[in-house]
């Protein structure tokens, strides 16, 4: 079991390593996210609707696109250093690969969100200062759905044709559960409701993650096997 | 509550056409493709 | 005989008690007071539902059973089951709104069963386009069965997402159940209609199983 985590580390380190030294990935997701919040800020009339109403989808459709872009990068630079290949010739189990590449993509992700979150929150005003712990852990488990599901696709779709519209095509049917419950959730907490009102929706995030990470671990081997 | 029932039957006519055009589209399509076989 | 011959005379029985199903629930079954003639719609409809459904969820357990064993026929009769679930998907999904229309006043409702027609419908898309974007047979077996597994794992959490996404947002009109307790003419015309779907899905399924045979394009 020490092994699993230990490997994994090891390869979310180099894919993070690699990230760091060029940074253009990171900072070209991060003005993306900030054009599409722009954009949404645009996209309505603020005499007819209020801005609560929009908030919880405008932040999770913003973050859900911007997962999307930091997955597609990571299958990206997959494709250009095949390290993957490189990875498979070594003893490490499948598994860690997969946790591994999953641990990259969620620090990558999370970033981006931590940095779009008060951005977020200066652009539309929406106050979050006393739900911040909520909303945080909120987003997280419903980033690891995502990004969970994500990884096992990209690690496919690099060996098929048109692999940068597979990704999304696949992919969206799954960020469904994730969005709605982020979406539900976050507007009880941005309207002030108690707390335990939205421990449902946490709680059916919670059990969508388990069960993907654990599916998506169990069937990552057989989409890199020889 | 009055007793009249609707007058939908265009819809159902609609359905029951559209039904039959994609099974037995299919249906053809299927055969065509299993000829020689 | 062979699979493909025998697949089509499955097929040809079907249809021809299919003709038997429309006979029978447009000429021989009583009108529903409230609903009126588009209350038939159900007999298409829900049958459709059913085979779309059983195929979505052999898709899944061929899956499973091909990572299992390896064996390329389970891969093949996945790939069948799939592209006849997206036929009977399409029935569903052009039934569903002409009977919503006219029983709820609207095209399209997101509720808990449209909604999970309409992303049932996107899983199907999916596992075909992925089929036809991978050229190598072993690896697209693979890959198609993750998707499989994958999606079969999904409706249910789509289903209770939808569900919850509903309850919050309750609908101004009042949803008419769809079949409370049947009267017995039309309990037999629905079972009967579930009976011939089942056979059409039985006769697509083998036939187009026989085509995949030569394998260049399954």
């Amino acid at each position: 079991m020490s092994d699993l985590l230990r490997h994994a580390w090891v390869i979310a380190r180099k894919d993070l390593v690699i990230e760091l030294r060029s940074r253009t990935a990171f900072v070209s997701t991060l003005v993306f996210t900030v054009l599409v919040l722009i954009v949404f800020n645009f996209g309505r009339d603020p005499t007819a609707t209020a801005v609560l109403d929009l908030a919880p989808g405008i932040l999770c459709v913003t973050f859900t696109f911007a997962a999307m872009l930091a997955l597609n990068r990571a299958f990206q630079l997959e494709l250009e250093n095949q390290a993957l290949d490189g990875l498979l010739l070594t003893p490490i189990s499948r598994r860690s690969i997969y946790l591994g590449k999953l641990i990259a993509n969620l620090a990558f992700v999370g970033l981006v969100e931590a940095v779009g979150l008060p951005l977020f929150v200066v652009f539309f005003n929406v106050p979050v200062g006393h739900v911040l712990p909520a909303l945080a852990g909120l987003i997280a488990l419903a980033t690891i759905g995502f990004v969970a599901v994500g990884t096992l696709f990209s690690a496919m779709v690099i060996r098929t044709r048109f692999a940068e519209l597979m990704l999304p095509v696949l992919q969206l049917p799954f960020s469904i559960p994730p969005l709605v419950l982020a979406v539900l959730a976050t507007a009880k907490l941005f309207t002030g409701r108690p707390l335990d009102e939205s421990l449902g929706y946490l709680k059916l995030l919670a059990a969508y993650d388990i069960v993907f990470i654990g599916l998506s671990t169990l069937l990552f081997p057989a989409t890199v096997e020889e | 509550m009055s007793e009249v029932i609707p007058q939908n039957a265009g819809y159902m006519v609609a359905a029951y056409i559209v039904t039959a055009i994609i099974v037995l589209a299919y249906a053809a399509s299927l055969y065509r493709r299993t000829r020689g076989r | 005989m062979t699979l493909a011959s025998r697949g089509r005379a499955v097929t040809l029985v079907a249809l021809l008690l299919l003709v038997g199903v429309y006979v029978r629930a447009l000429a021989f079954t009583p009108l529903e007071r409230f609903q009126g003639a588009a209350q038939k719609i159900f007999y298409l409809h829900v049958p459709a539902a059913w085979s779309a459904m059983l195929a979505m969820a052999l898709v899944g357990l061929a899956s499973v059973l091909y990572l299992l064993v390896k064996d390329p026929r389970y891969d093949r009769f996945a790939a069948a089951s799939a592209e006849v679930g997206t036929a009977f998907c399409v029935v569903m999904l052009t039934t569903g709104p002409l009977w919503a229309r006219p029983v709820w006043g609207t095209w399209w409702a997101w509720d808990a069963r449209l909604t999970l027609t309409l992303f049932l419908f996107f899983l199907y898309i999916g596992y075909l386009l992925l089929r036809q974007a991978v050229p190598d047979p072993g690896v697209r077996a693979r890959y198609s069965a993750v998707l499989g597994i994958c999606g079969t794992v999904l409706l249910p959490f789509i289903h209770l997402s939808v569900y919850l996404f509903r309850t919050l947002h309750p609908q101004p009109i009042v949803l008419k159940p769809s079949a409370p307790s049947l009267p017995g003419v039309m309990l037999v015309t629905l079972l009967y209609s579930f009976g011939v779907f089942t056979l059409l899905y039985i006769g697509f399924v083998m036939q187009r199983y026989a085509v995949g045979e030569e394998g260049s394009h399954v």
